[in-house]
C-alpha cells in the first residue's frame, strides 16, 4: 500500500532557452491537501502541465502511486493516458464545454473514462443503455455534490465564474479520479463563493476520499485549507512545510511575501 | 439621412439590393466598350413569362426579386419568433405547457427525475417527460410520413429524367453529404478531400466485378452487391490510414492535407493506366442482381430500383449516425470539437476519436461510389473532382453542419432546384452557371443564417457562443492569462 501518490524528482523543463521548472523535488501523501504557491511566473501551471501530460520536461521522473505495483511513470505520457491513471484537473481560465449544458458537461467526464465501444454505440444494446444509465446517476449525485442541480440545464457559457469552478470540480471528479488538481480555483470569485468553494474542496477530500493539488493566489484560502505547502521561485522550490512553518520561514518571507507580508496575510 | 441608416430595415434593403446588383451583374451577359452595363440592361425577352415581367430590362427583374426578398427577410426577422412559436405550442399538449416553458431544449435531463430534490422540481420533470414522448411520437410521425412520401416519390414523379435524377444526382448527395457531416460536422474536421472515399468506393466495385484490367479481387468477377461490404470496409481502412498520421494536424493543416489527398487518388485514377485503365474509364460494370433460392432480382438500366436501394441504405445510415450522434461516442465528438485540451484532461483520445470520424464518415461515401458506379456502368476518373468535395460540402453548411435533418435538407433542396434548372431551359440559366449561384447563396447563408437551414442545436449555441465571447475574452486574459 502506496502512501505517496505524486513523486517527482528533479524535474527540469525547459522552453529553448527559457527554464520553467528547475531541478524541482516534490511528493505529496495519498489523502492530503497540499499547495504550490509561489509569486506570478514561477513555474505552477508548467508543474502542472507536466503532472498531467500536458507539457514533457526534458529531465527528471514523475510517478504516480510511487511505491505501487501499478504505478505509472508520467513523464512521456499523452494527457488523456494520464487523466485515465486517475489524475483530474480544473484549468486556470474555466476550460468547459461551453455550448453544452452543465450535465452534459459533468456526463462526458463521466463515460469518457471507459472504453469507446463504437459498435455498442451504433446499436445502442443493453449494455450502452445500461452504461448510459450509470453515467446519468453519477452525473446527478455529483450535481448534487457540487451545487449545481438547479442548474443542470444551464448552458455551461452562461454560468457564472464560482459556478464554472463547481462545473470543472464536477467533471473532474466524475472520472474517478485519486486525485484532482486545482489550478487557482479561487481566480474570479468573491468572498462568498470563496468559502463555499473552501468547504466544497474539503468535503471532496473527505467524502469522496480524493487527494487535492492546489494553485493559489489566495492566501487566506490556502493557508486555511493545505496541510502542507512547496514554495516555487524561478522555477525552483525554496521551502516546504506547513502553513505555520511557512509563514515564518524567512526565505519565503524575503523571496515571495517579501515586503509584503502585511498584505499577504490581510489577504 | 444618417437616422434612416441606423433602422435596421433599411440597412437590410440597402445590403439586399447591394447583393441584388452583384449577382445581376455576375449573371448577366458579358459587357462591351459598347454596352457596359449590359448586365442591367440585357432582358430575358425570348423566355418571357410572369406577366411580362422577364421581358422587360434585367434590373427590374432583379429589384422585383430584391425587394421580395427583402419582405420575406424582414418578415422572418420580425415576425419569424412568434410563428416559430405558434407551431410549437401547437405541437405540444396542454398538460405539459409549464413544462414546455423550461424549453425544449432540455431533452439530456427529460429521461430522469432528480431524486431527493424538491417535490416541485420531480413534478415538472415529470410532466417534461410526458411532453417529451408525445414531441418524439410527433417527430417519429413526421419521419414515418416523410419515408412513406419518399417511398411512393417515384410513382409520382414518372419522368424518365426526374427519376434517374433521383438516384444519380439526389440520392448520392445526400448519402455523400451525410457521411461528411460525421467529419466535419461532428467531429469539426474540415475534409476537403471527400470524393477520395467516393471514388475509392466506385474502383472497388469496378474492381470485385472485374471491370478493370486489374485481375478482379477473389479471381473471377463478382456481383455488384459484393462490392457493397468490400467497397465500405476499404474507404473505412482508407479513412483510417489518412487520419492516423494527418489527424494530429489542426484546423487549415488538416484541410491541406485532406484536399492533397483527394487530388492523390483522383490523379492515380487518371494515371494508373495498369490498374484502372486511366482517363478511358473502366470496362462496363454489370448490374446488381439477387438470387437467393426462390428470391430473383436482377437491376437492370431502370433508375427506380436503384433509388429503393439507395433509399434502404440511405435509411441505415441515416439511423446508425444519429445513434452515434446521441451516444457517448458524439458527445465525445463534440468535447473534442469545443475544447481539445478540456476533453484530453477527462480521458478522451483525440486522436482516437478523429480518425473513428473520419472512417464512420467514409462508410456512406464508399457505399455511394458503388451505387453510382453499378447504376452508371462505368467509372471515370473526371468525376471525382475538387469541385465535387467542395460541392459537397456546400450541401453540408448550407443544410446545418452538425444537423442530420439539415444536411439531408440541404442535399435535397439544393439537388432537385439544380436539376429543375438543368431540365430544359429556365431564365436563360446555364448549367455553368451553377457556381455563381451557389457562392450567392453561401454568402446570403453566412450572413444571415450562419448555423444552416436546419441548424444543430449544439452548432448554433456553439456560433452565440463564440460571438458572446468575442468581446469579453480579452478582457479575461488580461485578467487571468492561460498558460495552457
Amino acid at each position: 500500500m502506496s502512501d505517496i501518490l505524486f513523486d517527482v524528482e528533479h524535474v527540469t523543463l525547459r522552453f529553448g532557452g527559457v527554464v520553467s521548472l528547475n531541478d524541482v523535488s516534490l511528493h505529496q501523501n495519498r489523502g492530503e491537501i497540499l499547495a504550490v504557491i509561489g509569486p506570478n511566473g514561477a513555474g505552477k501551471t508548467s508543474l502542472f502541465n507536466s503532472l498531467t501530460g500536458v507539457y514533457q520536461p526534458q529531465e527528471g521522473t514523475i510517478t504516480f502511486m510511487g511505491r505501487d505495483s501499478k504505478s505509472h511513470s508520467i513523464i512521456g505520457r499523452k494527457a488523456h493516458r494520464v487523466a485515465n491513471y486517475g489524475i483530474a484537473r480544473t484549468f486556470q481560465a474555466s476550460r468547459m464545454f461551453s455550448a453544452l449544458t452543465t450535465f452534459e458537461n459533468i456526463k462526458i467526464g463521466a463515460e469518457s473514462h471507459k472504453g469507446i465501444g463504437v459498435v455498442g454505440a451504433m446499436l445502442h444494446g443493453p449494455a450502452t443503455r445500461r452504461d448510459e444509465k450509470r453515467s446519468d446517476q453519477r452525473t446527478v449525485e455529483l450535481l448534487k455534490f457540487v451545487g449545481l442541480t438547479a442548474r443542470a440545464n444551464t448552458i455551461a457559457a452562461s454560468l457564472s465564474y464560482g459556478d464554472r469552478r463547481r462545473l470543472e470540480i464536477a467533471r473532474g471528479l466524475a472520472t474517478d479520479p485519486q486525485v484532482l488538481l486545482l489550478d487557482e480555483p479561487a481566480a474570479g470569485t468573491n468572498p462568498s463563493e470563496k468559502i463555499e468553494l473552501a468547504n466544497l474542496i474539503l468535503r471532496v477530500r473527505d467524502e469522496m476520499g480524493v487527494s487535492i493539488l492546489l494553485i493559489e493566489h489566495d492566501m487566506k484560502l490556502v493557508m486555511s485549507l493545505a496541510e502542507r505547502l512547496y514554495v516555487l521561485n524561478f522555477g525552483g522550490v525554496i521551502a516546504e512545510g506547513s502553513p505555520a512553518e511557512i509563514r515564518a520561514n524567512p526565505v519565503v518571507i524575503e523571496a515571495y511575501l517579501g515586503s509584503t507580508t502585511e498584505e499577504a496575510e490581510s489577504a | 439621412m444618417n437616422d434612416l441608416l441606423k433602422r435596421a430595415y433599411v440597412r437590410r434593403l440597402l445590403i439586399t439590393l447591394g447583393i441584388v446588383a452583384v449577382i445581376a451583374l455576375m449573371t448577366g451577359p458579358p459587357g462591351s466598350n459598347q454596352a457596359p452595363t449590359s448586365g442591367f440592361t440585357g432582358s430575358y425577352a425570348e423566355h418571357a413569362s410572369f406577366f411580362g415581367l422577364f421581358r422587360t430590362q434585367r434590373w427590374v427583374v432583379f429589384l422585383f426579386l430584391g425587394l421580395i426578398v427583402w419582405g420575406i427577410a424582414s418578415f422572418i426577422i420580425v415576425y419569424g419568433k412568434t410563428v416559430r412559436h405558434s407551431i410549437t405550442r401547437f405541437f405540444t399538449v396542454p398538460s405539459a405547457a409549464t413544462a414546455s416553458s423550461r424549453g425544449v431544449d432540455d431533452l439530456a435531463l427529460g429521461k430522469m427525475s432528480f431524486a431527493g430534490s424538491s417535490r416541485n422540481a420531480l413534478v415538472s420533470s415529470i410532466a417534461h417527460t410526458r411532453s417529451l414522448s408525445r414531441q418524439r411520437s410527433v417527430r417519429y410521425g413526421m419521419l414515418g410520413a416523410l419515408l412513406v412520401f419518399a417511398i411512393f416519390l417515384p410513382r409520382l414523379e414518372s419522368s424518365a429524367f426526374w427519376q434517374a435524377a433521383m438516384v444519380e444526382q439526389i440520392a448520392v448527395y445526400v448519402l455523400l453529404a451525410i457521411g461528411l457531416n460525421v467529419v466535419v460536422g461532428y467531429a469539426g474536421l474540415l475534409d476537403l478531400g471527400y470524393v477520395a472515399f467516393y471514388a475509392i468506393g466506385a474502383y472497388t466495385t469496378a474492381w470485385v466485378t472485374g471491370a478493370l484490367p486489374l485481375p478482379p479481387l477473389f479471381g473471377h468477377a463478382l456481383n455488384p452487391f459484393f462490392a457493397i461490404p468490400i467497397a465500405i470496409f476499404l474507404v473505412m481502412v482508407a479513412g483510417i490510414l489518412l487520419g492516423a498520421p494527418t489527424l494530429r494536424l489542426r484546423g487549415d493543416y488538416l484541410a491541406i492535407v485532406t484536399l492533397g489527398f483527394g487530388e492523390i487518388v483522383t490523379i492515380f485514377a487518371n494515371n494508373l493506366y495498369g490498374i484502372t485503365n486511366g482517363s478511358l474509364g473502366s470496362q462496363p460494370i454489370p448490374h446488381p442482381s439477387i438470387h437467393l433460392g426462390p428470391i430473383k432480382y436482377v437491376w437492370t438500366l431502370k433508375p427506380v430500383p436503384y433509388y429503393y436501394l439507395a433509399l434502404g441504405f440511405i435509411v441505415l445510415f441515416l439511423i446508425i449516425f444519429s445513434l452515434l450522434e446521441h451516444s457517448r461516442v458524439g458527445r465525445a465528438w463534440t468535447a473534442i470539437r469545443e475544447d481539445e485540451v478540456a476533453a484530453e484532461s477527462v480521458g478522451i483520445n483525440p486522436l482516437k476519436y478523429k480518425v473513428m470520424a473520419f472512417a464512420i464518415g467514409a462508410a456512406s461515401a464508399g457505399f455511394a461510389g458503388v451505387l453510382t458506379a453499378s447504376q452508371s456502368n462505368r467509372v471515370y476518373p473526371s468525376s471525382f473532382t475538387l469541385t465535387f468535395s467542395i460541392n459537397i460540402l456546400v450541401l453540408v453548411i448550407l443544410g446545418g453542419m452538425g444537423s442530420i435533418a439539415g444536411v439531408v435538407l440541404g442535399a435535397v433542396l439544393i439537388q432537385t432546384v439544380t436539376e429543375f434548372l438543368n431540365n430544359g431551359q429556365h431564365w436563360g440559366y446555364q448549367a455553368s452557371d451553377l457556381y455563381i449561384y451557389l457562392g450567392a447563396l453561401l454568402i446570403v447563408m453566412m450572413i444571415f443564417r450562419p448555423a444552416g437551414l436546419i441548424p444543430s442545436k449544439r452548432r448554433k449555441r456553439e456560433i452565440q457562443v463564440s460571438e458572446a465571447d468575442h468581446e469579453s475574452s480579452h478582457m479575461d486574459e488580461a485578467l487571468l492569462g492561460d498558460d495552457v
